[in-house]
């Protein structure tokens, strides 16, 4: 099979440069001083004294994990009934449902993002049908709401297909089998179908909760010029300031950072699983 | 005949792990060789070699008189049958078998010609335009022939190409390819797993184990001279018992001495001794060799394949004192409740606990109206791992107790030197009613006498075979029984026309010539 | 099984949720005033000015460009680096896998920096080559992980048959391994286009001098009011309309007309 092993070299060659390189580069940085020569970099832990040190960096920071929960609940209260709603339809109609939820995921993210800001305006279509019931007009532009609206609209798809899928992968005969075995409805779901969707929940939560915290864009169009979040920080030290020492070390806190997330997240799937698994 | 493919100190290491330990083969023209084994003997990896999609570690392969070791596959001059057939998918059954020829660029109408030729000898030239998704097993299997052979190879390997078939339309292929081979005139090189594959067809069989080649040799060799233990037991089904070479042409075995035909060994040898089943037969008891009792016959079509037991394995008897008592009432709190005196070993008083204690005096509660369980709250003992009689109590929470004796002794284990077995049960009480209602009694008695058999040499668990009793389950009164109970002695299986009768005291023959005798691995 | 009237209107108001920001988008498209919050008539001048806006057009341009190329690059790369790991040995194919994943878990911001230092370590000028092999870099991961389930639903053994039968492994991988696994290569070279097409943090990072995709145009013109972003959001919607469409339709006609072919096959024999 050597013939066919060869044909993976380039890639490896290709996906050293581009990939562990670059990641190489960003860990470097972080422990370095400013200079911007290869060659003359100093170790230095400067730069995550500066991070940690500054009040308003661990304000931003704790926004953005602020902000990227508070999207992930809300992705996982509305995607959980939606992806159960399709998985209980009819064959035809659950493709069709799942056509209509993934196109809009095709579309770029920065133009549907864009449409937002003139829906939410105070002179906006919401604030208009707000006004005909003779309420507002509410300021939702540049605010909380606005930013983690912009993060459930681009993100909500992919929890909805995650669960949707682990819902559809189900085995329908251990609903069955609970019921023979005298659960309610509600028990069934309890005790059975929602246990077994949890990887589909985890894995949803991945692809969720890592683009919210280190999203700059959604930010910076529907949070104003003043609304910062870790993803801003970052953009910023690269393209206005220059501080490639300081903008790495901050990458590489919320790269740890989403790593630690993921890991508790799985580790509490697996808890849970084998506490299930008695069942 | 002539030399065609030589293996020379084949060695094949996977991570570490060596699959083939260094194997010399040769095979000639025109030759069917089959490499039989078990999964994982390496036949597989040895045919891949050949084949030319591994290199083996070490070593060298030669054909045709030149060195192909290190060959890519397209530039050898052998074709391959592979297991589930590897048709592709997208092409007809047509384009499947010209697949070869087009790449060797050959012209159209040769192409067609050649193809055409090959599925008639396969009998599928009405299919040529069909996908092969839509072929049957059997059919796949012609393609696949086909597609090799239309190559015109010099040696055809076929790897496991009938074990995805059923067993009917496997024996048909078995024939057909003897057939084809014979048609052809190449050298097919066959590997399975299945033994009676490998005598129907092969001129040549390599009994292959762990990478090591076993013997070579003819079907009838292998059948009737099989080198060792490992390829008697490989090679249809036989009996094989152990003994000692006490001279040449003497024998003995179950402490018997018999004539035989082999010599040759040291004296005072520790051998293998092979029967095979169709070498024995059932006369009278008196008139046999050996004596045994009839444990199972089963009708096989053209015999019956009938099991003896000249010696009975380890075995302990227990005795079952079996009462008339009835469960405890409690009306106050409308609950019934029932337990057992019980015997345990001395040895199981350091690991007894609760759950063992309820189990052992099969204890329960319930209900006296809808007679739904009730769980046990409390159990109160005191015990001493010294032989004696100690009493324990059940309760449930609203009052309800029983209280029975825990008999602690120390003698009930029986210990088999001949077989290196132990086995244990104790003595054990039941109800009328709890024995009248067991659906599986003979597991049921194991469970309450806890009886269990292991052997002494590794401590693994042997299996208790036989549980005898002398009553009626259905119509038992109350009394002292004895419950017996054994593990598997030494069996001989027999193939004979005639059916003998379960239970019977029978005597078994053979004549010298029958004992084939082997070295010890 | 029928929805009950809560689930519809839940269901419904999901759907609105999704779609209204593109359908106000293509409304607005077609305002006639400046506004993004009141209509006031139909005009298509903010189509006039984006086709008249270099800006945009080049925007345009170089985001065709680049999603082509980096889809046809990558596919051919993730085909052939695919059947290559299938066949190659456990260590090295789940070290690849793990590398392979890095660029598909990171967020992408970390990705992008990387990408820039890289290229600015290298002293490479940014612009369409940085821009088309960051691209190359993001899109290859997708391909493979479209293929490989493909791969291994395969019969380990067509490879080897190929070749026994004399073809290359060269030829085994056109002839045989390739059409086998057609289904996975085209949705992933569609997932690498998508990808690239709607790319913006990656390519706003490792850009410059001019070049730039519809996303840093749109990011960089959203500061200031200016419809034509909608009328250039309308034309990227139908740009991807057009190719999901055929995305899904030609697959679907293809099997038609085999389906047919095949049945009047069996009604001539």
């Amino acid at each position: 099979m050597k013939q066919f092993r060869k044909m993976t070299y380039p890639y490896i060659i290709w996906i050293t440069i581009m990939i562990v390189v670059p990641m190489l580069l960003i860990v470097l940085y972080a422990f370095t001083r400013k200079g911007n020569e290869v060659t003359t970099f100093l170790f230095t832990l400067e730069n995550f004294k500066k991070f940690f040190s500054d009040t308003i960096f661990l304000e931003v920071l704790w926004r953005s994990l602020r902000v990227a929960i508070e999207t992930t609940i809300v992705c996982i209260l509305i995607g959980y009934p939606a992806a159960y709603y399709i998985s209980k339809s009819q064959e035809e109609v659950k493709m069709r449902w799942v056509l209509l939820i993934t196109i809009p995921t095709w579309i770029n993210m920065l133009v549907r993002t864009y449409a937002w800001i003139g829906i939410l305006q105070d002179d906006g279509i919401i604030n208009s049908l707000l006004g005909l019931a003779g309420i507002g007009p509410v300021t939702m532009l540049h605010t909380d709401f606005a930013v983690v609206l912009g993060m459930v609209y681009n993100f909500i798809p992919f929890m909805i297909l995650q669960i949707y899928t682990s819902l559809t992968k189900m085995d329908h005969s251990l609903i069955e089998a609970a019921s023979d075995l005298g659960a309610n409805k509600f028990e069934s779901f309890l005790r059975v179908t929602l246990p077994l969707s949890l990887p589909g929940i985890i894995s949803g939560i991945t692809l969720v909760f890592l683009p919210a915290v280190s999203s700059f864009f959604i930010p910076k169009l529907l949070g104003g010029g003043q609304y910062v979040l870790i993803g801003t920080v970052i953009e910023s030290q690269f393209l206005t300031s220059g501080d490639w020492n300081f903008g790495s070390a901050i990458s590489l806190i919320m790269a740890v950072i989403i790593m630690l997330s993921m890991y508790l997240t799985r580790k509490v799937d697996r808890g849970e699983q084998s506490e299930t698994g008695v069942l | 005949m002539r030399k065609l493919i030589q293996f020379k100190n084949i060695v094949k290491e996977f991570d570490g792990q060596l699959v083939l330990k260094g194997i010399n083969l040769d095979i000639y023209e025109n030759e069917f060789v089959t490499l039989l084994g078990p999964s994982g003997c390496g036949k597989t990896t040895l045919l891949r070699i050949l084949g030319g999609f591994l290199e083996p570690t070490q070593g060298t392969v030669i054909f045709d008189n030149a060195d192909i070791t290190k060959l890519p596959p397209y530039k050898r001059d052998l074709n391959t049958v592979f297991q589930k057939y590897a048709l592709f998918p997208h092409m007809n059954v047509f384009d499947n078998v010209a697949f070869g020829l087009k790449i060797k660029k050959e012209p159209k109408d040769i192409i067609e010609q050649k193809v055409n030729r090959m599925l008639k000898l396969v009998g599928l030239e009405e299919y040529s335009k069909r996908g092969v998704a839509e072929m049957s097993g059997g059919q796949q299997q012609r393609v696949a022939i086909a597609r090799a052979l239309v190559n015109e190879p010099g040696v055809l390997l076929l790897d496991e190409p009938l074990g995805a078939l059923d067993l009917k339309l496997r024996k048909e292929m078995q024939h057909e390819l003897k057939k084809i081979q014979q048609e052809v005139g190449i050298t097919f090189i066959y590997v399975t797993h299945d033994q009676e594959e490998a005598l129907t067809m092969s001129d040549k069989i390599v009994v292959m184990k762990e990478g090591e080649i076993q013997q070579i040799g003819t079907p009838t060799d292998i059948y009737n001279e099989p080198i060792n233990e490992y390829v008697a037991r490989f090679i249809g089904e036989s009996n094989i018992v152990e003994g000692i070479m006490v001279a040449d042409n003497k024998v003995m075995f179950e402490d018997k001495v018999f004539e035989c035909v082999d010599k040759g060994f040291s004296e005072n040898e520790r051998v293998d001794i092979v029967i095979r089943p169709e070498d024995l037969d059932i006369v009278g008891p008196r008139s046999g060799k050996l004596k045994g009792v009839v444990k199972s016959v089963l009708f096989k079509g053209v015999h019956y394949e009938t099991i003896v037991e000249t010696t009975s394995g380890t075995s302990i008897t227990v005795k079952m004192y079996v009462s008339n008592d009835k469960p405890v009432i409690n009306n106050d709190a409308g609950e019934m409740m029932s337990a057992n005196d019980f015997y345990i070993d001395v040895a199981d008083i350091e690991d007894l606990n609760d759950a063992v204690i309820v189990d052992r005096a099969d204890a329960q509660a319930w209900d006296s109206e809808s007679e739904e369980r009730i769980s046990i709250s409390k159990i109160e003992y005191e015990v001493a791992p010294v032989n004696g009689t100690y009493p324990v109590t059940f309760k449930t929470s609203s009052g309800t107790e029983v209280t029975v004796n825990m008999i602690v002794s120390d003698i009930n284990r029986v210990v088999n030197e001949d077989y290196q077995e132990e086995i244990y049960a104790v003595k054990f009480h039941k109800k009328v009613d709890e024995i009248q209602e067991s659906i599986v009694l003979d597991t049921d008695l194991k469970t309450w006498a806890n009886a269990t058999a292991w052997d002494l040499e590794d401590g693994t668990s042997v299996e208790i075979t036989d549980v005898e009793y002398n009553f009626d389950p259905a119509t038992i009164v109350p009394g002292v029984y004895n419950v017996t109970f054994k593990t598997k002695g030494y069996q001989y299986m027999i193939d004979t026309t005639d059916k003998a009768e379960i239970g019977s005291v029978v005597g078994l023959s053979f004549t010298p010539q029958d004992l084939h005798i082997m070295s010890k691995i | 099984m029928k929805m009950k009237l809560h689930r519809k209107i839940f269901m419904i108001a999901l759907i609105v949720f999704f779609y209204a920001p593109i359908l106000y988008i293509i409304i607005f498209s077609f305002n006639d005033s400046r506004s993004l919050t009141t209509l006031s008539g139909f005009s298509l001048q903010w189509y006039e000015k984006m086709f008249k806006d270099d800006t945009m057009m080049e925007s345009v341009f170089y985001t065709i460009a680049i999603a082509v190329l980096a889809t046809v690059i990558s596919t051919v790369i993730g085909t052939i680096t695919a059947i290559g790991l299938s066949k190659s040995r456990k260590l090295i194919k789940n070290l690849v896998e793990q590398v392979n994943e890095l660029p598909i878990m990171n967020p992408e911001i970390v990705t992008a920096i990387g990408l820039l230092m890289f290229f600015s370590a290298l002293h490479m000028k940014k612009g369409f080559l940085t821009l088309l092999a960051a691209h190359i870099m993001f899109c290859v991961p997708y391909v493979i992980l479209s293929i490989n389930p493909k791969l291994r639903s395969l019969n380990p053994n067509l490879a080897d048959a190929a070749m026994d039968l004399g073809a290359t492994p060269w030829q085994a991988m056109i002839k045989v391994i390739v059409p086998q696994i057609m289904p996975g290569i085209i949705s992933g070279a569609l997932i690498a286009f998508t990808m690239s097409f709607d790319d913006f943090i990656i390519s706003y990072f490792v850009t410059g001098n001019g070049v730039s995709n519809i996303s840093i145009t749109v990011y960089t013109m959203s500061k200031r009011v200016n419809p034509s972003i909608n009328a250039l959001s309308t034309l990227i919607i139908i740009i991807l309309t057009i190719v999901l469409l055929l995305a899904n339709v030609i697959p679907a006609l293809v099997d038609k007309r085999k389906n047919k072919i095949l049945k009047n096959k069996e009604m001539y024999e």
